[in-house]
């Protein structure tokens, strides 16, 4: 009977056993199914990030560029706004300068010149004055104007003041009698037609 | 005889309560690797979303280095084009009549 005892406990224990080791290696196979499923979670998230903060650094990089580059065309644009303020400044003074002229003795003279150089320029003959309102009220002499074209051109000329007052701030515009050739030496068309040049040259002058 | 008889007996009882021990641990062991399957999913989720929102987070502090970085130079830039337009204000306005003069003897004859 006793040896029965030992067979049946011995059966009973080795089942216990079994059980216990196949428990614990369930449990052991679903810690490490989990883990490496964590794992796995880890690595593929490693693997996007390192896309997104290659994406991101590339995109920060290129956003700073983009800024810095804005940014030394505003440091840029309020240095030549600077300059250009203060090559309009010179401008629009010379035009004032011009005009406390055309208010002056000293202008007379200068507009006969003015006058003359146009209608030299145009091989003179017959043509045509056109002066602003102001202008035209000057005690001008065509004649004695015109007499001097004719020397200089070789070609007797004669000067006839328009009815047309162009706005202008002084000068004269000379046109050839048909009015198929006109000739602005009026202080308005000279600053036009020089402005380019008159621009990089004030602009070396100031600065 | 009746004695053999009785330890057969006995072991055999035991034999299935044996089996019985075995299967119920078998089957313990199953439902635990069941539950596992089920959670696995949600484990390589979470552990997912964990790692890339921290790589999300770094994305982001690289951004707003790189735009206090660009802010930085812009002040940078814009203090120096101010201290230059103070100096090309300076220099125009020495020049100023010089450059008026210049235009009005271009313009008069």
């Amino acid at each position: 009977m006793e040896s029965t005892r030992v067979i049946t406990e011995m059966i009973v224990e080795e089942a216990k056993k079994s059980a216990e080791h196949i428990l614990q290696e369930a449990e052991k196979s679903a810690e490490d199914t989990l883990k490496k499923q964590k794992q796995r979670g880890v690595q593929r998230a490693n693997e996007a990030a390192k896309t997104l903060l290659k994406k991101a650094e590339s995109e920060a990089e290129l956003n700073k560029l983009n800024s810095i580059a804005n940014s030394k065309i505003k440091a840029n644009w309020v240095i030549l706004s600077k300059k250009e303020t203060w090559i309009n400044n010179v401008l629009n003074e010379a035009k004032n300068e011009l005009n406390i002229l055309t208010q002056s003795k000293k202008y007379l003279p200068i507009l006969e010149k003015l006058i003359t150089e146009a209608g030299v320029i145009l091989g003179g003959k017959g043509l045509e004055v056109l002066l602003n309102a102001q202008d035209s009220a000057l005690p001008l002499k065509l004649d004695n104007i015109a007499k001097e074209i004719g020397e200089k051109t070789g070609f007797k000329t004669k000067l006839k003041l328009s009815t047309e007052k162009p706005e202008v701030i002084g000068g004269a515009i000379v046109r050839t009698a048909n009015g198929k050739v006109i000739m602005d030496n009026s202080f308005d068309d000279i600053l036009r037609r020089r402005e380019k040049e008159l621009r990089s040259e004030i602009a070396k002058i100031l600065f | 005889m009746l004695v053999l008889l009785e330890a057969f007996k006995a072991i055999k009882e035991k034999h299935v309560e044996a089996k019985r021990i075995v299967e119920e641990a078998t089957a313990q062991a199953e439902k635990l690797m069941n539950e596992a399957e089920q959670k696995t999913l949600k484990v390589y989720e979470e552990a997912y979303k964990a790692t890339l929102s921290q790589a999300e987070q770094k994305a982001m502090n690289l951004k707003r280095k790189a735009a206090k970085e660009a802010e930085h130079e812009l002040s940078m830039f814009l203090s120096t084009a101010e201290d230059k337009a103070k100096g090309i204000e300076a220099k125009a306005k020495k020049n100023f009549k010089t450059a008026v003069d210049y235009v009005l003897n271009l313009v008069l004859p």
